[in-house]
């Protein structure tokens, strides 16, 4: 109750967590595949087996075909230590985390903009927006505490806007609920933009003090009409002034979206960040921008530089002064040229250059969006599982060393508002398994080097002299309140709750953003919007899941109630075309058509069909001739489907 | 009733007596700012329990009702045959510093999972060996919180019964000791406990005055929502205004008192073992209602809120067990994201019926 960022309230998820560590599934011991079988294997046996066929690979085959991948629910030590395993041990940029594909579009924006990848502001600090904007996320589903802390900000007086193809929870309590036509994001904002150069609310102070690149901006946004801007978006003209003043006009406003569980083009991102720019809704209490992040050490992995191209810090690899500060502390030299990306690894190992891969508590067979995941691993001489279940991907693994569970060692997260945190130990692990990072370092030991943590602390310890930001959070200075919100340096050791707080010296820039088309030209044959994003219907496969009963239970009822998927169509649409919930019917694209069942939902905008990744050969195809590419296409539903 | 005094420094010495007749003992520890939880006592941290802490938001029912038990182990026996066998734990066990709300919440579990033709034999047999040690809400601060309305449930500041031994901090630096049971009273055979005088009493009294006082944000309206949802009287606006707080998180249910709601459910442990759990259910979940073949009788989230203040509010359910399933300590209103645990929602439901009654 007395965490700062929670206040003790917490999800479904949360409520649960502690299933997972008692779970009758988890391994025991680690195993080795022997004449094509799983079989239990000494930890000797398996670290060695590892180290081994690791050297071996990288004498034939060069470092680079080696990838190293691990889930954004690592801790930051072992993230840390995988990363520094692969480029200061083995010599690669290969690696990256499971939600790459879809967080890295965010990382980009914010870097190239603010000059920092995270959230500008803390949780705690919404109740003290005015206004508060949530774009494109279903808090309540995907972030149920953050939805709290926008409801109750709501509740006590700030305004609600809320931006999205879906009607959600929060968007019923919303003030003004811009349900867009899917993929006018970009538009939407730029119109916004144009609404608040027209009414003088521009803040020329702070774009003076602090910002580039105004100029080819305001070109821009002046292209923009509202009118226009409303007919594409699908929203009326004077919801989209209102907002558009209200976000100028509050003392403080924030911007919520999200960087994680969904595709967000960079255009659109960028516009979030110009819109903040333009109002100077930066660097106050109660103003910023919130990038977040759907899982629960998505950011700390990043800021541990489990991406390719950037290193702990997001210095980038090609950075000679980066690589030669972290070459010092690691004692070896380090490869300058980016990796490859998870998505490319289990797309097809990198057009066949990745010959070894090591899952590091990831399960991409079971969770990528990546259909392919499970052909390119069996592909691989050499796949190495480090996880708590035998899942799908480690069935496939030649090696699978057992980890500990939550509550079982003692490391720390980072949270989506860059609070660096311990979680204790509260309970024993199983005999014999130590925790995933120890066993990074035995293997790095074994590959010849000089690592010694004495304990966590010591790797956080050395996270401090890699990362500024992390320079001061010592366990030690951690364990005193609730963790620390980083930059956290030896001078500042009680970390910065709001970044860009004080006054001067901080560089942003404006994206000029071209102004984008209407993503579908929709016409009497094709009257509807096929959209493609992410659906809890797969949720069921996600280990905290499928191991705990309750949430077995929820989430798998969507699977119980569609067994062959399904697609989302809105209830008025159904009633007006009379179909029925659990209905089959026929989309119908230029390209292709599909067979598939509706799922009658208030949720989805009139005139979208909403199609969930998962529905992978639906999806292809109705695509047919189309090909890959667009996120959105114009179909038509047909009920007669004999 | 008899009751003793107790001298400050000898309060955990009933502790130490209940630990030495055989009692695994549990009592509240402070953990991190605020927060406070029940554990073991042991020699080690035996000194650092605290009687004076905000009431630990995870409650003692779990030790009655436990948040995950396993109830039996099914065996597939060679030649197909399938053994059944009960597993009962059932551990001798006291409570100490148990708040009057979560007394009135471990007797409203009695009530529902005893109080009918069927007993459950699992509750049963852990109420047997159950020793309840009550302690009364005074300091302002610590023990009474702005979310209490114990005085609207009727179940505080101090228990009227259910307790084998209620303990009061009179101030100054005295304890009173109040027997609720023969085996609470045969506590009082140890020399510390003094004889209790009629000034003793007058104390209590006013420690009892000054503890309803801090009570200020109770909901008085409580009784009011009873009449009204009793009477179907709250419109559907009104609960898919509360239902679109919602976040299904389950946290209401889990932190109450006064829910008895499970599920059962099988897994497999062994190669020709499976294990039967009882696991804590809410009725914010659509899992909870939904029926085998995919009908969910309340399969909108207003549906599913409004049912948990039916439960609770409406005069069948109370008629029913004898009892109310809301026992005031205000953790539905800690645990609620969107600020619809029950005094927010008495609320929400006199505005929405008394400021706009035509009737």
């Amino acid at each position: 109750m007395s965490h700062p960022a929670n206040k003790g309230k917490i999800c479904i998820r949360g409520w649960h967590v502690h299933e997972v560590a008692s779970s009758p599934d988890r391994l025991k011991t680690p195993l080795l595949k022997k004449n094509g079988q799983l079989v239990e294997a000494t930890w000797a046996e398996a670290l060695d087996f590892i180290a081994t066929r690791l050297k071996s690979i990288k004498e034939t085959h060069g470092p680079d075909s080696i990838a190293l991948l691990n889930s954004p629910r690592c801790s930051n030590e072992e993230s840390y230590l995988l990363q520094k395993l692969a480029r200061s041990v083995i010599g690669t940029n290969n690696v990256d985390h499971g939600a790459g594909v879809y967080t890295n579009n965010s990382v980009a924006v914010l870097l190239e903009m603010l000059g920092t990848a995270a959230s500008t502001s803390s949780i705690t600090d919404l109740d003290k927006s005015e206004v508060i904007i949530v774009d494109g996320v279903d808090l309540t589903r995907q972030l149920p505490t953050i939805a709290g802390t926008v409801l109750r900000a709501k509740l006590a007086g700030a305004k609600l806007v809320v931006i999205g193809e879906r009607r959600q929870r929060v968007a019923e309590n919303a003030d003004w609920f811009l349900q867009l036509n899917p993929g006018t994001e970009a538009l939407l904002y730029g119109a916004m933009a144009k609404v608040i150069v027209d009414h003088g609310l521009v803040n020329h102070a702070f774009i003076k003090a602090h910002c580039a690149d105004y100029e080819g901006f305001l070109a821009q946004v002046k292209g923009y009409d509202l009118l226009t801007v409303s007919a594409s978006c699908g929203i009326p003209a004077d919801q989209i002034e209102a907002a558009a003043v209200a976000f100028a006009r509050a003392k403080s406003a924030s911007i919520l979206y999200s960087a994680g569980a969904d595709t967000r083009d960079p255009e659109s991102i960028k516009a979030v960040v110009n819109l903040a720019l333009l109002t100077g809704q930066l660097g106050k209490p109660g103003a910023g921008i919130f990038a977040l992040t759907e899982h629960n050490n998505l950011q700390g992995v990043c800021d541990m530089g489990m991406l390719p191209d950037l290193l702990p810090g997001y210095c980038p690899v090609s950075d000679a002064k980066g690589r030669s500060a972290l070459e010092t502390l690691w004692g070896s030299k380090l490869p300058a040229s980016p990796g490859v990306p998870a998505s490319a690894v289990l797309k097809d190992r990198a057009a066949g250059k990745i010959k070894a891969v090591w899952f590091d508590r990831y399960d991409p067979v079971n969770t990528a969006a990546v259909g392919s995941a499970a052909k390119a691993i069996s592909e691989c001489e050499l796949v190495i599982v480090q996880h708590l279940f035998l899942t799908e991907t480690a069935k496939l693994a030649d090696v699978v060393l057992p980890t500990t569970a939550f509550a079982e060692e003692r490391i720390t997260f980072t949270s989506t508002e860059r609070r660096i945190q311990i979680a204790d130990q509260a309970i024993e692990p199983p005999t014999g398994i130590i925790p995933a990072w120890q066993q990074i370092a035995e293997i790095a030991r074994a590959l010849g080097a000089d690592w010694k943590y004495e304990n966590s602390a010591a790797v956080m310890d050395e996270i401090g002299l890699a990362i500024p930001a992390y320079s001061g959070a010592s366990y030690a200075n951690l364990s005193v309140e609730f963790g620390r919100q980083w930059p956290c340096t030896k001078d500042n050791p009680h970390g910065t709750s709001l970044l860009f707080a004080e006054g001067a010296g901080y560089s942003f820039k404006f994206a000029p953003i071209a102004k984008p088309a209407v993503p579908v030209a929709l016409d009497k044959d094709f009257p509807f919007t096929l959209v493609l994003g992410n659906s809890t219907y797969y949720w069921n496969q996600n280990v905290l899941i499928s191991k705990c009963e309750i949430l077995k239970r929820e989430y798998r009822m969507l699977l119980l109630d569609y067994p062959k998927g399904f697609v989302e169509i809105n209830a008025e649409d159904a009633r007006n075309m009379k179909i029925r919930d659990r209905q089959t019917i026929k989309l119908c694209a230029a390209g292709g058509s599909a067979i598939t069942v509706a799922r009658v939902t208030p949720e989805v905008r009139s005139g979208t069909v909403f199609v969930p990744y998962q529905e992978m050969s639906q999806i292809q195809q109705i695509r047919g001739s189309q090909g890959d590419g667009p996120r959105y296409l114009a179909v038509r539903v047909e009920t007669e489907v004999a | 009733m008899k009751a003793r005094i107790l001298n400050r420094a000898d309060v955990l010495k009933v502790v130490d007596q209940l630990r030495g007749q055989g009692y695994e003992v549990l009592a509240p520890f402070l953990g991190r700012g605020r927060d406070s939880a029940f554990d073991v006592v042991s020699d080690t941290n035996r000194d650092q329990v605290q009687l004076h802490v905000p009431n630990p938001y995870y409650p003692v029912k779990r030790f009655v009702f436990p948040h995950m038990e396993r109830t039996m182990k099914i065996f597939k026996e060679e030649g197909g045959d399938i053994r059944f066998e009960p597993t009962y734990d059932a551990p001798k066990r006291a409570l100490f510093g148990v708040r009057s709300c979560d007394i009135k919440g471990i007797y409203h579990l009695d009530r529902f999972f005893l109080g009918r033709d069927f007993k459950d034999t699992y509750h049963d047999l852990k109420r047997k060996n159950l020793f309840l040690v009550n302690f009364v809400c005074s300091d302002p601060e610590l023990d009474i919180s702005k979310q209490c309305f114990c005085m609207c449930t009727d179940s505080g500041p101090a228990a009227r019964e259910n307790f084998d031994l209620q303990l009061m901090d009179l101030g100054s630096d005295e304890f009173m000791a109040v027997a609720g049971t023969p085996a609470g009273e045969a506590l009082f055979s140890a020399p510390f406990y003094k004889k209790c005088t009629a000034a003793h009493v007058a104390k209590r009294a006013d420690v009892l005055t000054e503890a309803r006082k801090q009570l200020k944000d109770a909901t008085t309206w409580f009784s009011g929502a009873v009449r009204y949802v009793s009477a179907g009287r709250v419109a559907d606006k009104t609960w898919a205004e509360i239902g679109n707080r919602c976040v299904e998180c389950g946290g209401c249910t889990f932190v109450c008192p006064a829910c008895t709601c499970f599920t059962v459910t099988d897994r497999q442990v062994g190669p020709n073992e499976i294990e039967r759990l009882r696991v804590w259910d809410a009725c914010a979940l659509s899992g909870f209602t939904r029926m085998a073949g995919g009908h969910n009788p309340r399969s909108t989230v207003h549906d599913r809120r409004n049912r948990r203040f039916f439960r609770k509010l409406h005069h069948y359910f109370i008629q029913r067990e004898l009892s109310v399933a809301c026992v005031g300590c205000g953790r539905c209103a800690e645990v609620c994201h969107g600020d619809i645990g029950m005094p927010s929602v008495v609320e929400i439901i006199r505005r929405a019926t008394t400021e706009s009654d035509t009737q």
